[in-house]
């Protein structure tokens, strides 16, 4: 989570315009859910990891891992649709255990795979939204889109005090640590309890002092800021519905060819 | 005339602390006000009085003459008048773009868009943030969040501003970027009140110095008047300069003439040194 952070402050599409990005992330992700193509999905993995990978930078390594963290999910999960325990074995495979068999047919592999592949696609199609966007741009985004004010208010507080209050949780453990607050298990849940209570505690003077400082400075209720936006480009946008229609195209060439 | 007088004020907190207990001072336009003074001696509590964060039980703040007007237009004004930087940038910092947060002030006093733009960008430029207003605040440095936090206060272009101890938890190198920045704010006219506890820098700075204790103006005046009032300075745990405390002992030796002007830091004694070897 800190990391996807830290990631796309760096990333050389940061500063391309945010409702490009959106549009695309949400647009490809729709696509490929709707569609369930194997072809649309392949195509938008391929895609989405240059894109942020080659494009934006992001090391590959880290990309990878990130990527490996839902797909480990999504593979449990799917193990589901593959095994069956039923009494007929089916025509991929099957384990005799007795009377049933633990079997699983080539549709439901079949079935397996689309799922994985086009869960995954819709997952990188995210990922590139957010590891080369800044959230305060994704907020911005979402305003011009008539998102309630009050949740991204809200979210706009979250992210920024999420930093504040992990730091001092890090510098409380690390300060327990430094006593031997963690020297067996028995000590470690009880620093980690107390832990937790002072940081509640901070996190109540925060806000009241927060309050105060955004109060001298005629706070009235209502968040009002101003955003940097870099324009959009024409030749980005044009990219973009190019990218799309011809997703549209492998999709309705994918059923034609079945 | 006085831009803010503070007529003998008195706050409570909740809990019954009483912070301050009968205030009196005025700070006239222009000047660069020291106020010192311990722990718990009300600083911070008086600084939110001026804003009209904290209302005080008994006494009266003006502002130009007038007394504060705790309404709603009138705090507004005031708050577009007097802004104050907090001590941890933490607590004043709400948002993770630093654009974002310079504009917040600046909106909220009914500026236009397009003229709040040009003043945020101005204050970037003005309080050297441009090398890193595309970062976000949470990868700042202290230094670095203390700068943007002055730029929230200085984009609402008001005429005091109040700095609560800006140079705690400051490396020697931020601290004098610091000192730079508040030094350009107060040749544009600015009014000028920091707390803090750096007897020299308090003694080379400013024009006027105020000592609090126990929620009450000790002695004010001079930086010369009152760091060399020695009763008053044990009172509040604070030394006395280097530069004033040299050149006490060197007055007493007979190394340098008592009619010489106090020098308020020491390359202006290494300076009188110089001379008198010639």
């Amino acid at each position: 989570m800190i990391i996807v952070d830290k990631l796309c402050y760096s990333s050389r599409l940061r500063y391309m315009n945010a409702g490009e990005k959106f549009a695309f992330a949400i647009i490809t992700l729709l696509i490929c859910v709707v569609s369930r193509s194997i072809l649309c999905a392949a195509v938008i993995l391929a895609a989405t990891a240059i894109l942020t990978v080659k494009i934006g930078g992001i090391p590959l390594s880290r990309y990878r891992t990130l990527m490996a963290v839902p797909l480990t999910f999504i593979l449990l999960s799917t193990l589901a649709i593959i095994v069956n325990f039923s009494h007929t074995p089916l025509d991929a495979f099957a384990i005799p255990l007795g009377s049933i068999y633990v079997t699983g047919s080539w549709h439901g592999i079949y079935r397996a795979f689309q799922l994985i592949i086009t869960a995954m696609a819709a997952v990188s199609c995210l990922y590139f939204l957010s590891l080369n966007t800044p959230m305060t741009d994704i907020l911005e985004v979402l305003r011009r889109l008539r998102c309630p004010l009050l949740f991204i208010e809200l979210m706009m507080l979250i992210y920024r005090f999420l930093f504040v209050l992990l730091e001092i949780a890090s510098s409380i453990t690390t300060s327990q640590r430094s006593r031997l607050g963690n020297k067996d298990l028995k000590t470690a849940y009880h620093s980690f309890s107390n832990m937790v209570s002072v940081l509640f505690v901070r996190a109540i003077k925060k806000s009241n002092a927060l309050f105060d400082a955004m109060e001298s400075r005629c706070y009235d209720g209502r968040i009002r800021v101003l955003n940097e936006t870099f324009p959009p480009k024409a030749k980005e946008i044009i990219a973009i519905v190019c990218f799309e229609v011809f997703l549209l195209i492998c999709i309705i060439g994918g059923k034609l060819l079945l | 005339m006085s831009i803010i007088r503070a007529e003998n004020l008195h706050f409570t907190y909740e809990d019954g602390t009483e912070a301050l207990r009968g205030i009196d001072l005025s700070v006239e336009a222009g000047q660069k006000i020291a106020l010192l003074g311990a722990n718990g001696s009300g600083k911070s509590t008086f600084f939110l009085c001026l804003n009209g964060i904290n209302q005080p039980k008994e006494g009266t703040l003006y502002l130009h003459d007038k007394p504060y007007d705790y309404s709603k237009k009138g705090l507004l004004e005031l708050r577009s008048k007097v802004g104050i930087v907090f001590q941890d940038p933490d607590n004043q910092l709400f948002s993770a773009s630093v654009f974002q947060e310079i504009s917040f002030g600046v909106l909220n006093i009914g500026v236009d868009e397009k003229e709040a733009e040009r003043r945020v960008e101005e204050a970037i430029n003005e309080l050297e943030i441009t090398p890193f207003r595309h970062k976000p605040t949470h990868f700042l440095s202290g230094g670095q969040k203390k700068q943007v936090s002055v730029a929230d206060i200085l984009v609402m272009d008001p005429e005091v501003i109040v700095l609560d101890e800006p140079a705690a938890a400051l490396d020697p190198k931020h601290t004098i970027i610091l000192n730079h920045l508040i030094e350009k704010l107060s040749a544009r006219g600015i009014t000028i009140i920091i707390s803090t506890h750096d007897v020299d820098h308090a003694f080379a700075w400013a024009d006027e110095v105020i000592l609090f204790h126990k929620g009450k103006v000790l002695r004010r005046g001079t930086p010369e008047e009152v760091f060399s009032a020695a009763e008053d300075l044990e009172k509040t745990n604070l030394a006395k300069p280097a530069a004033l405390r040299l050149f006490d002992n060197l007055v007493a030796n007979g190394v340098l003439d008592a009619d010489e002007p106090i020098p308020r830091n020491l390359d202006t004694l290494e300076m009188y040194i110089r001379e008198r070897r010639k």
